[in-house]
């Protein structure tokens, strides 16, 4: 069921998407910083979804708060005449590697306990065939 | 469950605001790229104007600077092809006094030739030329030698007489441009020239025309003593 209304939402996002208007270049930025923040969220969440400590609010809270306060920072930033906005995707961009990873870590672990299963299921079958043999 | 829907829809909605957002921001940056312009940045845009804005105006310095100048050289060659043209004529009128140009216009001739019993000295053509000039004559000339500022008229030996340098026999020509009727009765005068010339007994023979050309005067006029007195 999740993963049918993300796919959903996903075409969806995209029909609108494609269909919004082009946006000025100087708010593109701001926009930019904004999915970074998001994709993070994204991918945090899924990392806590394999942790089992997924809490929706927290993912929400994250999902858009996040890309507020990047806006904000960025936009701080240009006030300020500091490049924030790299911090910014540094940060995040650096999360994302962290979550890919145990991500990774996790899918990983899971399908070598597979094969160790299956392979320990293996020996037992052809144990029992031997001791049948017999 | 009911936990579980709510999830799921927020979890949806999330994807949809995310691709969407995503979308978007692919659909701009594609087609900013197509333009430089758009590609820039706000601040860069203003940097950008603002250095189009000084380059303008440093030019438009230039161009008024350029276009003043223009002003003045045109003014000058104005005036200079005024005064040009002023001192064109004045040369003109110059050579034509020092006698450095031909000349022609309406004017007298008179002949002075000898006969048996006396020759023409020079004391008769510096008289002749005397009275020309008196009768305004502008321009004289002796056997085509123009007479200007500095021709002497003096005699060498016998026959000769020595005009601008040169050695002139007789019979001597003197023309005269001026007006053919002062000219003519500056000489025919009851006692004038003529009167007298033929009471000494000389050859005097004149004719008026309306066309008398007088060559140009060949030597140079130097100064070697003289300057300008300031």
């Amino acid at each position: 069921m999740i993963y049918i209304s993300i796919i959903i939402g996903c075409i969806l996002g995209a029909i609108i998407g494609m269909n919004a208007p082009v946006i000025s270049y100087t708010y593109s930025s701001y926009l930019a910083i904004a999915i970074i923040a998001a994709l993070d969220t994204v991918f945090g969440g899924i990392t806590s979804v394999l942790n089992k400590n997924f809490d929706l609010k927290i993912f929400l809270s994250g999902f858009f708060g996040n890309a507020i306060l990047s806006i904000a920072l960025t936009y701080l930033g240009e006030r300020l005449n500091v490049d924030i906005y790299l911090a910014a995707v540094v940060v995040f961009v650096g999360r994302m590697f962290t979550n890919l990873a145990i991500i990774r870590r996790h899918y990983v672990d899971k399908w070598t306990n597979k094969f160790e299963q299956m392979s320990l299921k293996m020996k037992e079958v052809n144990a029992t065939e031997k001791k049948e043999a017999k | 469950m009911k936990g579980k829907y709510t999830m799921i829809i927020s979890i949806g909605f999330a994807a949809l605001i995310l691709t969407a957002i995503m979308f978007t921001q692919f659909k701009t940056v594609e087609q900013t790229d197509i333009t430089a312009i758009e590609t820039m940045r706000e601040t860069e845009l203003r940097t950008e104007l603002a250095d189009w804005k000084t380059k303008y105006d440093e030019l438009e310095e230039k161009l008024n600077e350029t276009e003043s100048k223009i002003n003045e050289y045109q003014a000058e060659v104005s005036n200079s092809k005024e005064s040009s043209n002023v001192l064109d004529k004045e040369l003109a009128e110059t050579n034509m006094y020092l006698g450095y140009t031909k000349l022609q216009g309406e004017g007298i001739e008179i002949t002075l030739s000898d006969n048996e019993y006396k020759t023409i000295d020079r004391w008769d053509l510096l008289q002749l030329v005397n009275e020309l000039k008196l009768a305004g004559a502008e321009a004289i000339s002796i056997n085509n030698e123009r007479i200007v500022s500095t021709t002497e008229i003096a005699t060498v030996g016998v026959q000769f007489i020595l005009i601008n340098g040169n050695r002139i026999p007789a019979p001597f020509t003197v023309k005269a441009i001026g007006d053919k009727k002062y000219l003519e009765s500056a000489i025919t005068i009851k006692g004038g020239y003529i009167d007298e010339m033929k009471v000494n007994e000389k050859t005097v023979d004149y004719t008026v025309k309306d066309l008398i050309e007088i060559p140009a005067y060949s030597g140079k006029i130097n100064f070697e003593y003289a300057e300008e007195n300031k």
